[in-house]
């Protein structure tokens, strides 16, 4: 039943998504943008400095990417405000957070298709990532995944309560900041060709079990609250 | 009591520290390998089990928050940080004024370093959370609070899990007697401070609570009585 709830969610997103790609084009455009701005910056980097810059540059760019996706998935739900709607309707609340994320990982995962063979193309220690498709793949599915997770459930947080925009940053930095650590790590045993890589991957489902749960866990809670909580309110006029 | 037991705790805290200065530089033995800059040690320690402690109750009393709304809880739970952040900051200029004086550099990028520094960051954005986020935003924080509760068993691991330069878990048992003998009172001087801020600023909160609400029934009060004059 939630399966089956989740993937009517998720297909219905993709398919307004598909009607005029903006999500995918913007975001797209956007990770291209990011990739030749570190290309400008780091392509003189030399051969032994460059295997230490790649990780960053990856999931740096995935970072900036998922803060600008996020905040559009729910943008516009907020604008013709059908997450309030969703939110009364008889489905699990659970299903709501996780076609989200699902969608989330999509286009992350869509960014990630540019952005690893950019990578590749602009950094000759990026070559590991071509020579290893498959690693690379769980790689990049495990580090996005960390950071929807998180990222779905305070960015349908904020749009539901009176909190700005711009607290996603806020709360989004740092917060994926360990997932985003995990991922750095793996990475970069990977292009050193460590054989480690395997331990450190474990360690990131970990993580994404971890994360998952927790944010599963509380999604209702911080959307709509729980039925005891009753919600503070501060007064209008009063001035501290 | 209630009152008088932060108070009592500031006392233990004043009377104790001015005695773990004196044991800590003159009754303890300089350690061989690192010599006097070991002495940091008596206080970085306990300010990081502080930290990591207020991070687990901060966490706590927000899961508890968001799932029973206990105002009780809330207020724990801002004050935890709060006072967390004042304790992060004391672990995070010790460490690298022990870490330049051992390792030759002040922040390695130690994974026990980073996450320490996350776990600050992820209480700083809390309270950022907490004091710009607006209405409905108690509830993204307390989520905020949980995740960094998260972050303290990956502290502890740290030195584990990965390769780093910083002193394992072992070391802190394998202390001689004589350093134990000065460690203990630096931690419960520092514990006593902490929990003292911890209770005031609780109360702090509890009464802007209050306050908050004898606002809000006025403000509804005033609304009620404007609505009679109109009809």
């Amino acid at each position: 039943m939630l399966v089956r709830q989740t993937w009517i969610l998720a297909r219905n997103d993709l398919r307004q998504e598909m009607r005029d790609f903006e999500l995918v084009a913007t975001a797209g455009f956007f990770t291209l943008v990011v990739l030749v701005m570190f290309g400008l910056s780091f392509s003189s980097l030399g051969r032994h400095a460059q295997p230490m810059a790649v990780p960053g540059i990856l999931w740096l760019a995935v970072a900036f990417v998922g803060s600008l996706t996020l905040t559009r998935i729910f943008d516009r739900e907020r604008e013709s405000d059908t997450l309030r709607a969703l939110l009364s309707a008889p489905v699990d609340r659970l299903a709501i957070y996780a076609a989200k994320a699902m969608v989330t990982l999509l286009v992350l995962l869509g960014c990630c298709a540019i952005l690893v063979p950019g990578l590749v193309l602009l950094f000759d220690a990026a070559a590991p990532f071509a020579e290893r498709p498959l690693a690379t793949l769980c790689l990049v599915v495990l580090g996005c995944t960390a950071y929807a997770s998180i990222g779905t459930l305070f960015a349908a947080g904020l749009s539901t309560s009176g909190g700005k925009n711009v607290l996603l940053s806020v709360i989004l930095y740092p917060l994926t900041s360990p997932a985003l650590m995990f991922a750095l790590v793996a990475t970069r045993t990977l292009i050193d060709g460590h054989p480690g890589f395997d331990a450190y991957l474990s360690q990131l489902v970990a993580l994404d079990i971890l994360q998952l749960a927790v944010s599963g866990w509380l999604f209702e809670s911080v959307v709509i609250g729980s039925n005891a909580a009753g919600g503070r309110r501060r007064p209008s006029t009063r001035k501290d | 009591m209630g009152r008088k037991l932060p108070l009592a705790l500031f006392a233990i805290g004043a009377g104790t520290f001015p005695y773990c200065v004196q044991r800590v530089f003159l009754a303890t033995p300089i350690e061989r390998q690192m010599g006097t800059v070991q002495k940091i040690f008596y206080f970085h320690v306990p300010l990081a089990w502080i930290m990591m402690l207020l991070g687990v109750v901060c966490g706590v009393a927000a899961a508890l928050q968001l799932r029973r709304g206990s105002r009780t809880a809330e207020a724990v739970a801002i004050s935890a940080a709060e006072v967390l952040l004042v304790a992060g900051l004391g672990v995070l200029i010790t460490g690298p004024i022990w870490g330049h004086a051992t390792w030759g550099k002040a922040w390695t990028w130690d994974a026990r370093q980073v996450s320490t520094g996350l776990l600050w960051l992820i209480f700083a954005a809390y309270v950022l959370v907490r004091h710009y986020g607006g209405v409905g935003s108690e509830r993204l924080a307390a989520a905020l609070a949980i995740f960094g509760a998260i972050d303290v068993p990956i502290i502890y691991y740290a030195v584990k899990i990965w390769k780093t330069t910083h002193p394992d878990n072992n070391v802190v048992g394998s202390l001689p007697p004589e350093m134990w003998a000065s460690l203990w009172p630096c931690l419960g001087a520092l514990v006593a401070m902490s929990m003292g801020l911890l209770l005031i600023r609780t109360r702090h909160e509890k009464t802007e609570m209050m306050l908050d609400d004898g606002w809000v029934q006025i403000e509804d009060l005033a609304r009620e009585s404007a609505d009679k004059d109109k009809s």
